[in-house]
């Protein structure tokens, strides 16, 4: 069994995050806006908490992601789809539960940035991990890179699009094998991606995280309701396994309502798992996010 | 078909020759695939234990054989893959779905993939007649480069020689460039590409990059003087029989493909192979794994062919190997975070190399030493070769950060290829500069 455990860095030369004070950051905690994903048992406020000095220099980065798929699932938007620009600040905690705290400042751009205009948004968040858990705890703010009624005026335009593909059952692995996307299908992508960023999210430890690398299949669209119910599987690429992991995804979106998303992922290597306890070709639910 | 050899004008063809032709055209046909596969899928189906395996395998044991197992019910939980021909469909979908097997189709229709590939690579065959018009904006397959190689070799003959260093699991040839303008067991600097075969990337990266090479010579001031006293090996496809797989059946394969009696899965990673730091944390003993590190150090012919190169060549300065994706520019160690004793000048040196990267196209990359930047990883490349003398070794995560991951598009090629140049360049004037 593949220890993952990933100690703390000897100090090295050049460390690219000093411990800036984190005014802003409260300050920007306590705004209205901040998007909070449940905490679970609650937020342990002082209890055992002590500064980490020597920061896996990963973990920052991994906290920012995890927070952007977080936020990206909260907002359901595909049109306005954040990634990770850059960290700019970030400080730890370990607790004795080896759980981590983490408080950073990151830049944003768009996912599919347009031509000519850069959008650089800020975020900050808290995330928390639990020890080797999934479902890191989030707290997230970000700057507004686009006005409320573009945003929903471009989700609209590309929820009309959408409804009127054909087709889509065809679908096979996108991008494909030289990395190529239909523009026709990028709207597609574009809500898979969305789909997944929740799964993703669920699944980031403080020792693994995941990339969407390819959508292998679309299994179903329905648009004949008003929301799109989009049946698809897609790989997801995990840090620092490499492994591909295989999940189902079926997701709910109507413009402007919060994305309903139920999935399976294959787990190939605990062999707990691999057993598996789901029957037939539909997917049993294992979570239902409608929060 | 040919011209019969020695016809003239007005011979006809006798009744003998007209059948063989019928039966040449008959054998040609089939080889060269004008099998019709219209309609015909590839599913793959996951059996979740040993009885829905059983009912594959009866599917298998039908006389006549209804399906075509490209991949046979071998381990619960190990994919099946399976061509249905179209007449079979109804049927072939319908047992699997009252016996409740979950599959999904891989390939929608066979023939239209093999027209669609046909005709692309035609296109690109029609123009690569020579290796200056073989395209260096797509990928391309293993025989393509095996074949540029060698046309590659003959138009640079003078600086440019091949060199076979041993075979691949699958009986595959392992071929090396040697730059060299002359002398004998010149100390010099080794490039690799390819050690896990999903990372189109980094060949498409050093193809353009042995063309560099040739061309900067006698104009670039830096690449003559490095040429003048050192020599360059480069290994473009560390990992034919994966690369190869990554063509034919699944582009995201990353290991070797070998396999072993009793052993169901297949694939050793080959960069968790190699003998300093082999089976610690960041590598996996299962062969399921993605990060498998084999049975025992070097195991793999892939990777004792390398040891066995450098090993007796003995005056390898430098090492690069070249993977992706991350963007990162890293040194040993991956299996410890103790830092290396030349810690301090690799640090300056990765750091003047990422700047000369940066100064191309704008590309951000982070570096340090492997452990720290990217994770721990056990038995791999870059740490074996610093632990055998080769006090400059590093390895590249090449673009991007995820986003595409390993499936970038073409049009990534050569600005990827010309950043990274910048940084290679910056290691090997660095090496020359400081003979050891």
């Amino acid at each position: 069994m593949q220890l993952r455990r990933q100690p703390l860095p000897a100090p090295r030369p050049g460390d690219r995050y000093p411990a800036a004070p984190l005014l802003a950051l409260l300050l920007l905690l306590a705004l209205q806006g901040a998007a909070a994903a449940p905490a679970g048992s609650g937020e342990p406020e002082h209890s055992g908490w002590r500064q980490d000095a020597e920061l896996p220099r990963g973990l920052l980065s991994q906290a920012a992601r995890a927070a952007l798929h977080f936020f990206n699932f909260r907002a359901s938007s595909p049109s306005v789809l954040r990634v990770l620009a850059e960290v700019q600040e970030g400080r730890a905690w370990i607790n004795q539960k080896k759980e981590y705290k983490v408080d950073l400042v990151f830049t944003t751009e768009l996912y599919n940035p347009e031509e000519g205009k850069e959008r650089l948004g800020k975020c900050s968040a808290r995330v928390f991990f639990r020890n080797e858990k999934p479902r890191p705890a989030i707290n997230i703010t970000c700057t507004r890179l686009i006005e409320k009624n573009t945003r929903q005026e471009e989700d609209y335009r590309l929820y009309k699009y959408m409804k009127q593909l054909k087709n889509l059952l065809d679908v096979v692995n996108i991008p494909d094998s030289h990395g190529h996307i239909d523009p026709s299908l990028r709207p597609i992508w574009d809500l898979a991606f969305l789909g997944s960023s929740y799964v993703m999210w669920e699944k980031t430890t403080q020792f693994l995280h995941y990339y969407m690398a390819q959508l292998s299949s679309v299994k179903q669209w329905k648009t004949n309701e008003d929301a799109i119910d989009f049946d698809y599987t897609v790989l997801l690429h995990e840090f620092s396994t490499q492994e591909m992991i295989p999940c189902h995804i079926r997701l709910v979106w109507y413009p402007g309502k919060p994305l309903k998303v139920k999935y399976h992922c294959q787990e190939l290597q605990t062999p707990e798992e691999a057993s598996g306890t789901e029957e037939g070709s539909a997917v049993a639910p294992t979570e239902l996010s409608n929060f | 078909m040919q011209d019969i050899p020695g016809g003239s004008v007005g011979r006809g063809l006798s009744p003998v020759d007209r059948q063989t032709l019928l039966v040449c055209s008959f054998i040609l046909a089939a080889a060269l695939g004008q099998m019709n596969f219209t309609g015909d899928q590839v599913l793959r189906v996951l059996a979740k234990n040993e009885k829905q395996l059983s009912l594959l395998r009866d599917l298998e044991g039908l006389k006549p054989q209804k399906v075509d197992f490209w991949r046979g019910p071998a381990w619960p939980s190990l994919p099946v893959d399976m061509r249905v021909p179209f007449s079979e469909m109804k049927d072939i979908k319908a047992y699997l779905e009252s016996r409740g097997l979950a599959y999904s189709i891989m390939i929608k229709d066979i023939q239209v993939l093999l027209d669609e590939e046909r005709e692309a690579m035609a296109k690109s065959r029609g123009l690569e007649r020579s290796p200056s018009s073989f395209s260096d904006s797509s990928y391309h397959t293993l025989e393509e480069i095996y074949t540029w190689i060698d046309n590659f070799v003959t138009e640079h003959s003078d600086i440019v020689s091949k060199i076979q260093i041993g075979h691949s699991f699958e009986n595959r040839s392992i071929l090396v460039l040697k730059f060299s303008t002359g002398g004998s067991q010149r100390p010099a600097i080794w490039i690799d590409t390819g050690i896990h075969s999903r990372e189109w990337i980094t060949h498409a990266t050093s193809i353009w990059t042995a063309r560099k090479i040739v061309n900067e010579y006698g104009k670039d001031r830096i690449m003559t003087d490095i040429l003048n006293a050192m020599d360059i090996f480069m290994e473009i496809v560390c990992n034919p029989d994966g690369f190869a797989y990554t063509h034919s059946m699944n582009r995201l394969w990353r290991k070797n493909k070998s396999s072993r009696p009793g052993i169901f899965c297949i694939g050793v990673d080959l960069n968790r192979n190699w003998k300093s730091g082999f089976g610690g944390n960041g590598s996996n003993n299962n062969p399921r794994s993605e990060t498998y590190h084999g049975p025992s150090p070097q195991s793999e012919p892939e990777v004792a062919a390398i040891v066995d190169f450098i090993t007796s060549h003995g005056n390898i300065k430098a090492l690069i190997s070249i993977h992706s994706y991350s963007q990162m520019l890293m040194y040993p160690y991956g299996h410890s975070l103790e830092p290396v004793s030349n810690q301090e000048e690799l640090y300056s040196l990765a750091k003047d190399a990422v700047q000369a990267l940066y100064e191309v196209h704008g590309i951000e990359y982070i570096y340090g030493s492997i452990s720290t930047t990217l994770y721990v990883a056990s038995g791999i490349t870059v740490d074996w070769a610093y632990d055998s003398g080769i006090k400059y070794s590093f390895t590249f995560e090449l673009r991007d950060t995820g986003h595409c991951g390993f499936l970038l598009p073409a049009t990534q090629i050569i600005p990827i290829a010309q950043e990274t140049w910048m940084a290679i360049r910056t290691i090997m004037e660095h090496t020359l500069n400081h003979p050891y």
